[in-house]
């Protein structure tokens, strides 16, 4: 069975990545899973400098989900290169970094950083994160500001750029349209949705930020909506992420024209996930006839479309 | 190097009311834990519960390659755990954390423990007497039916101080009350382990520093992974030489922290925004 896709340029031995966010740096994993296992890892948010990060609790557990406000704690994009990179590169496995700003200039400026740095496949950008109050979703949440992060990460790198964006906007084809336009060369749909959970006892928020960030199976139609209507709307590869936890559920997400995929909050329970859906997707691709994972990208048969119907892009 | 692995359970043994002994199958964790490690587990890889939960090791045999836990059924996850039958299986991350770290010489070790968080001190317990140290059990609960080790653990030799808010068992009120009357009247140097609630081990924490005595907590924040990745489980940590303090994971840097470093909640307001100076 071939697993391997290329997107962006970019080839991965499978599609299966892990998601910012909910996979460290990578080597927190190293000898509980074989890292060489995952066609990739999205390294936790990086801004140029460390950061605290926001007050605890930092995550609450929701119906089949997991609200969070992590709020982008990190080691800062320089001591990512200097002291994980290398290690990390160690692994069989394409590494991208999550590229965080206050600023559009700070996303270029971590952008120019990772352009000089051996090891990594490609730029993920977020514009997304809903739990800083400066940066994340601002960018994310007007397709002009989308622009212009985009534009500006796009002329301080020659690696793939893939903007992460947010399900929190009423139309995400506008957000997808705009980030093609300022040169992206892949998008990553969806971060999390923006929630409120409360603890009625002491009316506060469950979490110390107060609102946070929706991941698990508890989002993944609406993941998969999003990420279908931005894979129609581009020609550039779309990289599905949400609620991720088993074979199945990441051929939602091909079918509906993603070339790969993210697995996030399952990492949590449990880390041998990548193993087990592999497994789980060459049985598919038996059972339905296939030899080649990409001939189930973008066949969505949707009711009242001819079954012709492109729903991907061509990478 | 702790071991990600599906599990299985070989012993069960209910002890009254919502409190089970569960003993699994798991010998990376058999052989490497330290008293305080802990384990991340969950029944199955289901949307509900969401995530693994954290226990504490109650007790570790390298012998038979199993590890009990002492788990109370109060949520869907310890539930679905106690509610597993023998042969049944969980998945397993384990052992993870930093242990407790043991007295120096001459130094007797004073443990407290509260309600379910009496579950590492079986373990520290026997460790300690394998050193050949002294270690005393202050084991509080509100009721006698919170205190269903106290029998085992004296069984395997443990000098147990019961103290019940309701007297059923002990002496009456919260256990901080005969932990101070035998640090005022302890002959040799003390050291105070405590695992709790955490207006328990806030209240440990005030004792052992207007006592100038060295104390360690185990923190039970929720967490998400168990291994440092996603952040969810930070705690204040004040750092040496009165640094500014910091954001540290308890699953990783913890669950054990000097008592004297941990920012607690209702400090935090003051202290943790000098000690930030301003910065969140």
């Amino acid at each position: 069975m071939k697993l391997a896709v290329e997107l962006a340029g970019i080839r991965l031995k499978n599609p299966l990545l892990a998601a910012s966010g909910t996979f460290g740096y990578g080597v927190e994993y190293e000898g509980i899973i074989e890292l060489a296992t995952l066609g990739g890892i999205v390294s936790k948010g990086l801004y140029l400098e460390p950061r605290d990060g926001a007050p605890p609790p930092r995550i609450a557990e929701t119906p089949s989900g997991l609200l969070n406000a992590i709020g982008l704690q990190g080691i800062g994009i320089h001591a990512f290169v200097k002291d994980v990179l290398p290690r990390l590169r160690a692994h069989d496995t394409a590494l991208f970094v999550n590229v965080c700003g206050d600023t559009v200039e700070e996303y270029a400026e971590v952008a120019r950083v990772c352009d000089g740095a051996p090891g990594i496949a490609g730029l993920e950008v977020n514009i997304s994160c809903p739990n800083v109050k400066q940066g994340g979703m601002a960018f994310g949440g007007d397709p002009r500001m989308t622009h212009a992060v985009v534009a500006a990460v796009r002329a301080a790198t020659r690696l793939p750029v893939i903007p992460k964006l947010s399900p929190n906007v009423a139309d995400i084809t506008l957000f997808a349209r705009a980030a093609e336009e300022a040169g992206a060369d892949a998008l990553s749909c969806i971060n999390t949705l923006l929630g409120l959970a409360i603890d009625v006892e002491t009316r506060r928020p469950k979490l110390g930020f107060g609102t946070g960030g929706l991941s698990g199976p508890a989002i993944r139609p609406v993941a998969v909506r999003m990420a279908w209507q931005a894979a129609r709307a581009v020609r550039i590869p779309v990289i599905g992420i949400g609620g991720i936890a088993s074979a199945q559920d990441a051929l939602e997400f091909l079918i509906a024209g993603c070339h790969a995929v993210q697995i996030g909050t399952a990492n949590f329970v449990d880390p041998g996930i990548y193993e087990r859906v592999l497994a789980e997707l060459g049985a598919y691709l038996e059972r339905h006839g296939k030899s080649d994972i990409r001939e189930v990208v973008g066949t969505l048969e949707y009711p009242g479309e001819a079954s012709e119907c492109k729903t991907g892009g061509t990478p | 190097m702790s071991a990600n692995r599906t599990s299985f359970l070989v012993g069960r043994e209910g002890i009254g009311g919502p409190y089970f002994l569960l003993t699994f199958l798991h010998p990376e964790t058999a052989r490497e834990a330290r008293p305080g490690q802990f384990v991340m587990i969950k029944v199955g890889v289901s949307a509900e519960p969401p995530l693994r939960r954290p226990f504490s090791i109650l007790e570790a045999s390298p012998e038979r390659e199993t590890f009990t836990l002492f788990v109370k059924a109060i949520g869907p996850g310890s539930s679905a755990l106690c509610a597993l039958p023998v042969g049944g299986v969980a998945q397993c991350l384990g052992p993870l954390g930093r242990p407790f770290s043991p007295p120096p010489d001459g130094t007797e070790a004073a443990l407290v423990g509260g309600g379910y968080g009496v579950a590492p001190f079986s373990f520290l317990g026997s460790e300690l007497a394998h050193r050949g140290g002294a270690a005393r059990l202050f084991y509080g609960g509100r009721t006698r039916a919170e205190l269903p080790l106290l029998a085992r653990l004296r069984a395997q030799g443990m000098e147990v101080v019961p103290a019940t808010e309701d007297g059923s068992v002990g002496t009456p009120g919260r256990v901080t009350l005969p932990l101070e009357a035998h640090l005022d009247a302890a002959k040799h140097p003390q050291r105070l382990y405590a695992c709790g609630p955490e207006a328990m081990l806030h209240a440990v924490a005030r004792i052992a520093a207007a006592r100038g005595l060295e104390a360690e907590v185990s923190l039970d924040p929720w967490m998400g992974c168990g291994v440092g990745t996603c952040l969810g489980c930070v705690v204040r940590v004040q750092g040496r030489d009165d640094a500014r303090w910091t954001y540290r994971c308890a699953c990783t840097e913890g669950p054990v922290f000097d008592a004297a470093r941990v920012v607690w909640p209702g400090e935090s307001e003051s202290r943790a925004r000098q000690a930030a100076g301003g910065r969140t």
